[in-house]
């Protein structure tokens, strides 16, 4: 019986080809568009974090200093007490984190962690003359380093492992080396806040095209920034771990906090803006695809419903004859989950083929050279479930009502 | 007469309530026998219509009951209802109401595929046995919103007796046809009762066909007379 619902069904869908193709053009759009914004917007936001991904890890263990004092008061007194408080001071405690070694062994073994490394990070200034900047110094393990940020793709002169066999090599943020006036080979003076004073000579330049990196961090191999600093050779100040699933960090945080008794930080907490904008990118992206969606599955319903009124009489005669509801039901939902499904199949061929056009578009801003898009099948499917379901609440209802028609009254008047 | 009842009508009342509330059907009563062949003439106005409605189990607001073939058909469900004239009522309207965007073959295999008792081949092979029955089957590919009102009424009639029901009823079947077309359906009519058994009514304006049928019951003002 099914067979000549659907028989029924697809005479009706291409008896009036002009109304079909209207239905399928809305949701065909509404679906490449969905298809299209998310793929743009993933891509945005897979791009931006990337870029981040270069400078910051996933978490961060550092050691924060001793614990905040400055209300000594209400701690140590009690209502009868009288509290005489002179001369607060801060006294002496110890900066970077103790036994690093065995931290780091503890933090391989997490599953979720896919890479750890050491850094010794110090806040100088740099010095080229009369030219005096602000900045941060890392002192590095060359190699980890360039595991887990990639950082020797983004040199734009020189090369990232003569930080290796140069001690007293510095490699500098581009708009850093452009303000210290300073290139390859050039010397730089460095000065920390405890008077410490090292010259170093520029051995390469990077540009991770985030403007706050770019002009104030240098990289200085990790040994020769405990030397220089008269720390022993397990000094560690900071701890960056990259673990599979970037979006997935707070478990872990929460796990490491109890045990770690240094600041654990994930990415989303110390860059929480990067992190709502991106969030907000999504959830924008989202609804104005959806509205789309809305408005083309109110197209079908539409539709539906004047294709009912057309076709009242017929549907009246079909009963007659012996058809249930169920079968009336059946045949008008048919054409609108057709439209959905060719719609849904349409739609995502032309949002990846608008995607991958816009793409091969040059669009020349920062670190882009084309906008970002992204392909994921998960969105794809999303997309196709959305305007699936769309299709077929608005042609469930229009169905229904032709199910309860009452052949007799359409019959004789 | 030893015959079975085909149809029973016990105490059928209708009321319409539409521009003013008013009695069409007063209290009708009457039965039909299996194979009978019957006709139901009277004026214009007088309910012929309105009672075929309710005996085809179309119409369900009406008061009194209905029994066809044994089974008391007055409080069923619709489902079951369309599932039952599907299976033993053809019906041909007084305006031939076909599909037109469907062929006179494919209107007429509708209610067989529905029934789901013959194979398509089976059911095609049946449907264009009736074509040439009627003289149409040179038609029997085109749309049938595109044939002329005599060719749909003899698609419809073709229709009603795709499923074998066992009762045939027709508003005013022949009332588009020339005296030639009426009396070959006249004549398929007679030999459905006589040969297969099966009871027809038909509402009709044209005298002598309902001279040559087995009953006449007349219809005045909403009742038998
Ligand atoms: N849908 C309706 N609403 C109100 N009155 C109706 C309706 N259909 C028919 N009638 C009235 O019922 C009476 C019987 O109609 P009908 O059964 O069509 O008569 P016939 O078929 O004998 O010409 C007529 O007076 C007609 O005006
Ligand atoms: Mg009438």
């Amino acid at each position: 019986m099914l067979n000549t619902n659907y028989k029924i069904a697809g005479v009706y869908l291409t008896a009036k080809p002009r109304q079909t193709i209207v239905a399928l053009l809305g949701v065909t759009f509404g679906i490449s568009m969905y298809v299209f914004m998310i793929s743009f917007v993933t891509g945005v936001n897979e791009m931006t974090n990337k870029l981040a991904f270069t400078s910051f890890a996933h978490i961060r263990i550092y050691n924060d200093g001793p614990k905040d004092n400055t209300d000594l008061i209400s701690e140590k007194s009690n209502e009868t007490a009288l509290v005489n408080l002179r001369n607060a001071k801060v006294i002496k405690y110890t900066t970077g984190i103790k036994n690093p070694a065995e931290l780091i062994k503890l933090l391989q073994h997490q599953p979720e962690v896919t890479g750890v490394t050491p850094q010794v990070n110090v806040s100088v200034f740099f010095r080229n003359g009369g030219n005096k900047i602000n900045g941060m110094l890392s002192g590095v393990e060359v190699d980890a380093e360039n595991r887990l940020f990639t950082i020797a793709d983004y040199m734009v002169s020189g090369n990232w492992n003569s930080l290796k066999t140069q001690p007293n090599g510095i490699i500098l943020g581009v708009k850093l080396a452009k303000s210290l006036r300073v290139g390859i080979d050039d010397n730089v003076n460095v000065l920390t806040a405890e008077g410490i004073m090292k010259n170093l000579k520029v051995i390469g330049v990077f540009k991770t095209n985030m403007g706050s990196i770019d002009g104030t961090k240098a990289y200085l191999n990790i040994n020769s920034t405990r030397q220089m600093l008269a720390k022993n050779q397990s000094y560690v100040t900071d701890l960056q771990i990259m673990v599979n699933d970037y979006k997935v960090t707070a478990p872990l945080v929460q796990r490491l906090s109890t045990v770690v008794p240094y600041n654990t930080e994930s990415w989303q907490t110390s860059n929480q803006q990067m992190y709502a904008q991106s969030k907000l990118y999504d959830m924008v992206a989202r609804a104005v695809s959806f509205t789309i969606l809305l408005v083309a599955g109110f197209g079908i319903y539409n539709i539906m419903n004047m294709t009912i009124n057309e076709k009242i009489k017929e549907i009246a005669i079909l009963k007659a004859m012996g058809y249930s509801g169920f079968d009336i039901t059946v045949i008008f939902l048919t054409q609108a989950l057709v439209i959905g499904v060719l719609g849904g199949i349409i739609g995502m061929l032309i949002g990846f083929c608008l995607g991958y056009i816009v793409e091969l578009i040059p669009f020349k801003m920062g670190a882009l050279d084309h906008l970002p898009m992204a392909y994921h099948v998960k969105d794809y499917l999303m997309a196709f479930l959305f305007g699936l379901a769309t299709t077929f609440i608005a042609g469930y209802m229009p169905a229904r009502k032709a199910a309860k028609i009452d052949p007799v009254e359409i019959i004789r008047s | 007469m030893e015959k079975k009842i085909a149809l029973k009508a016990n105490h059928l009342v209708k009321y319409f309530n539409q521009p003013e509330p008013f009695q069409v059907l007063k209290d009708l009563s009457f039965e039909v026998k299996s194979g009978e062949f019957l006709s139901l003439t009277g004026k214009s106005g007088s309910g012929k219509s309105t009672l075929l409605y309710i005996l085809s189990t179309m119409d369900t607001a009406y008061g009194g009951e209905l029994t066809i073939n044994g089974i008391k058909l007055t409080g069923k469900s619709q489902d079951q209802l369309a599932a039952f004239r599907n299976e033993h009522i053809g019906f041909v309207f007084q305006f031939h109401y076909l599909l037109p965007e469907f062929t006179a073959l494919e209107n007429i295999m509708l209610p067989a595929l529905k029934l789901k008792k013959k194979s398509r081949e089976e059911i095609k092979e049946k449907a264009y046995q009736h074509l040439k029955l009627l003289g149409i089957e040179e038609q029997a590919l085109k749309l049938s919103g595109k044939l002329s009102g005599g060719q749909q009424q003899r698609v419809a009639i073709a229709r009603a007796l795709i499923n074998d029901p066992s009762i045939i009823m027709g508003d005013e079947p022949t009332g588009n046809l020339d005296s030639k077309n009426t009396q070959v359906v006249f004549d398929i009519f007679r030999e459905l009762s006589e040969v297969y058994g099966q009871t027809i009514i038909t509402v009709t304006h044209d005298d002598d066909f309902a001279k040559n049928t087995d009953r006449i019951i007349e219809m005045s003002d909403g009742r038998l007379c």
